[in-house]
């Protein structure tokens, strides 16, 4: 009960004017922060810290909080109009996103990732409320081999992403993880794959260079051969019918959102996971386990959903550890708890006891940011849909004005920015090919999380990789493993199951 | 019979799949240039996953080609070109002009080679006035300017052109 009076409180707190006003203020600036390719939450918060000094610690937390919130969405609105992911937590957004922006239903699209976020978000603040202290407990017992064992379930769900052709899938992937690998190993110190003596190699390739190489440059470079650079992408117009058929399509995704909300708060609370890969496993086992997996890519609402649902999630379940232990979940968690300590603040279980409308404003904060997000999104569909109108020939210097940009931005090299564009041109002869690019992205931001893990778990245990599948020493790794196994030779099985299923079913 | 046209989807599935096997290889022996093993004693060599992960890639383009050998996949019995001719100039003429634009950031900096970048491309693509096209060639980089320089605080390159964006330094930090 005590719980209920402080998130009254909380919620109290967060309709104070000053609050109110840089909430809605925050949700703004995070949806256009998220929707700039090259800049995520973790630009905005980092970028917005130095203005909350002059206000108070709880005004600031609001404020930083809905800046990442807005973020989360924000990523989405360029992964469905651009075909390019705002941030990695938008990754698997494009997946769907885009196609059914291409079909002419970016109305759909925006509804779904609106109405997802907001549901994941909605359930990852009552789940927060109610189970912090304990899911804190469960969260500290992950070191690296349930690390490592749940990165390799991620890309287990992986396979499950690219088309039919597993080869070409499981390339994918390993080309992504070898791509992570380029710069300095981070165990010897040793540089590594640094071609040519070029030293922009050693500080290895960042996911952006990659993802807004195919999934900007690419994708131009596949419409302009689509449309000959003469059609305009799409035609669309916003009205009640519209409207009442986007909010129709989300009736089949109440599986995707179940998954996404409730997935995407478990990894999220997870040190060193966060948002990406919570979008991306969210993504894979809801397409696994959809009775229309293979519609999944072409643009099914679902497909937007799901991902949606689990970054916004996320972004809520890597506050907890932040609060409650002084661990971040997430890179902006990092920076939001340097805020914290820079406000004066000690994070940590007594924050709760000491700073009780700190930490209880930010939770109440939640669920209004989360309300007005949805409306602010809703709200502004028009404006985004208005980017669709725009002739192609307008839109597409501007996507690669974008792209040249936002790939140089993050490490400020030309050298970056070369990359993108042959990863672009690459990605896009791939493509043709039915090679799934996607697996090559998610690979390369997960990488070095699952490099990292496996190491320190090997070191651990003397070399033995049997640290991954001790149920008595490490139970969690070897549940998490033995899934993944099963995920991995579910596709071998796939021809097998429908000749018995024809088989049963003619006789 | 034009370039286009003799490069079949069936051709295109073979070239790549021998390109990327041997990239595959040659990533192979630039990671055994650090130690591949991987023992208890001395734990992983710093290039014992690239070797591997690079392994796995030739394992995958070789099934790739079994395949295209014994027709499975689909493309190995495509003989539609890979991409139409009108299609290919609209590519090609974009990815050069990328190029030249990336070429031209290093040595004139980014605001005036976009400047050239945009107008050239709307020229070639759009059928919008001059005025228009003037017009959208010297907004668009005066907005990257403000955002990325004056709120981000971003500097973007500026090549040979660095100088002349000191008066403008001068009035923002004054």
């Amino acid at each position: 009960m005590d719980v209920f009076i402080l998130l009254l409180e909380g919620i109290f707190v967060s309709f104070e004017p000053l609050n109110l006003g840089l909430l809605v203020f925050g949700c703004l600036i995070g949806l256009f922060v998220g929707a700039m390719p090259g800049l995520g939450s973790v630009n905005g918060v980092a970028i917005l810290i130095p203005i909350t000094f002059i206000i108070p610690p709880t005004a600031a937390i609001i404020f930083l909080a809905a800046v990442y919130y807005g973020a989360m969405y924000g990523g989405a609105i360029s992964s469905v109009m651009l075909g390019i992911p705002g941030a990695s937590t938008a990754v698997a957004t494009v997946f769907d996103g885009r196609p059914l922006a291409v079909k002419g239903e970016a109305m759909t699209a925006l509804t779904a990732a609106a109405v997802g976020s907001f549901v994941g978000g909605t359930v990852s603040v009552i789940l927060f409320t109610l189970f912090a202290p304990p899911l804190a407990e469960v969260a500290l017992r992950f070191n690296a081999p349930e690390t490592f064992a749940l990165m390799v379930m991620a890309f287990a769900t992986f396979v499950g992403l690219g088309g039919d052709d597993v080869p070409k899938t499981i390339f994918s992937i390993l080309i992504g993880l070898a791509l992570s690998t380029i710069g300095l190993d981070l165990i010897t110190g040793k540089p590594r794959l640094i071609f040519f003596n070029i030293p922009g190699f050693l500080h290895g390739i960042n996911f952006l260079v990659l993802a807004i190489g195919i999934y900007g440059i690419g994708e131009m470079l596949w419409t302009l051969e689509e449309t000959k650079g003469k059609v305009q992408m799409s035609k669309l117009s916003v009205n009640m019918k519209e409207v009442g058929r986007a909010f129709g399509a989300l009736k089949k995704t109440i599986m995707a959102m179940n998954i996404g909300s409730f997935l995407g708060f478990f990894v999220g609370i997870l040190p060193a996971a966060g948002a990406t890969p919570a979008s991306l496993m969210s993504y894979g086992i809801t397409k696994q386990l959809s009775k229309n997996s293979k519609e999944f890519g072409s643009g099914v609402p679902a497909g937007v959903v799901a991902p949606e649902c689990a970054n916004n999630s996320a972004s809520t379940g890597s506050m907890l550890p932040m609060l409650t232990l002084g661990i971040p979940g997430s890179p902006t968690t990092a920076i939001l708890l340097g805020g914290m300590i820079l406000w004066g603040l000690t994070p940590g279980p007594l924050l709760f006891t000491q700073e009780p409308e700190f930490v209880w404003g930010l939770i109440g904060s939640l669920y209004i940011a989360n309300f007005f997000t949805l409306v602010l999104n809703i709200a502004l569909i028009p404006a985004f849909l208005m980017v669709l109108r725009i002739p192609f020939a307008i839109l597409a210097p501007v996507i690669f004005v974008l792209c040249v940009t936002g790939g140089y931005a993050p490490t400020q090299s030309l050298h970056d920015v070369w990359l993108m564009l042959l990863f672009g041109f690459a990605g896009y002869i791939l493509r043709k090919l039915d090679y799934p690019v996607a697996p090559a992205v998610l690979s390369i931001v997960l990488g070095p999380l699952a490099e990292k893990a496996l190491r320190q778990s090997l070191i651990l245990s003397d070399g033995s990789m049997g640290i991954f599948f001790d149920m008595a020493e490490k139970p969690i790794a070897a549940i998490i493993m033995y899934i993944a196994i099963v995920l991995l030779i579910m596709p071998a099985f796939g021809p097998l199951y429908r000749k018995l299923f024809k088989k049963a079913q003619t006789t | 019979m034009s370039v286009t046209n003799k490069i079949t989807v069936k051709r295109a599935e073979i070239v790549v799949a021998v390109i990327l096997a041997l990239c595959s290889i040659a990533l192979m022996i630039k990671s055994a240039e650090n130690r591949i093993t991987w023992n208890a004693e001395e734990n992983m060599g710093a290039g014992f996953l690239p070797f591997y992960l690079s392994l796995g890639m030739l394992i995958c383009t070789v099934l790739t080609i079994i395949k295209f050998v014994l027709k499975r996949s689909p493309q190995s019995k495509d003989d539609s070109p890979f991409i139409e001719a009108e299609a290919f100039k609209y590519i090609a003429v974009t990815i050069i002009s990328l190029v030249i634009l990336v070429l031209a950031i290093g040595y004139l900096g980014i605001y005036f080679s976009l400047i050239f970048f945009l107008a050239f491309y709307l020229r070639y693509f759009s059928s919008k006035s001059v005025l228009f096209i003037s017009v959208f060639s010297l907004i668009t980089p005066v907005l990257t300017f403000l955002f990325f320089e004056w709120l981000l605080k971003i500097p973007l390159p500026q090549g040979i052109s660095e100088p002349l964006f000191y008066p403008v330094y001068d009035f923002m930090y004054s």
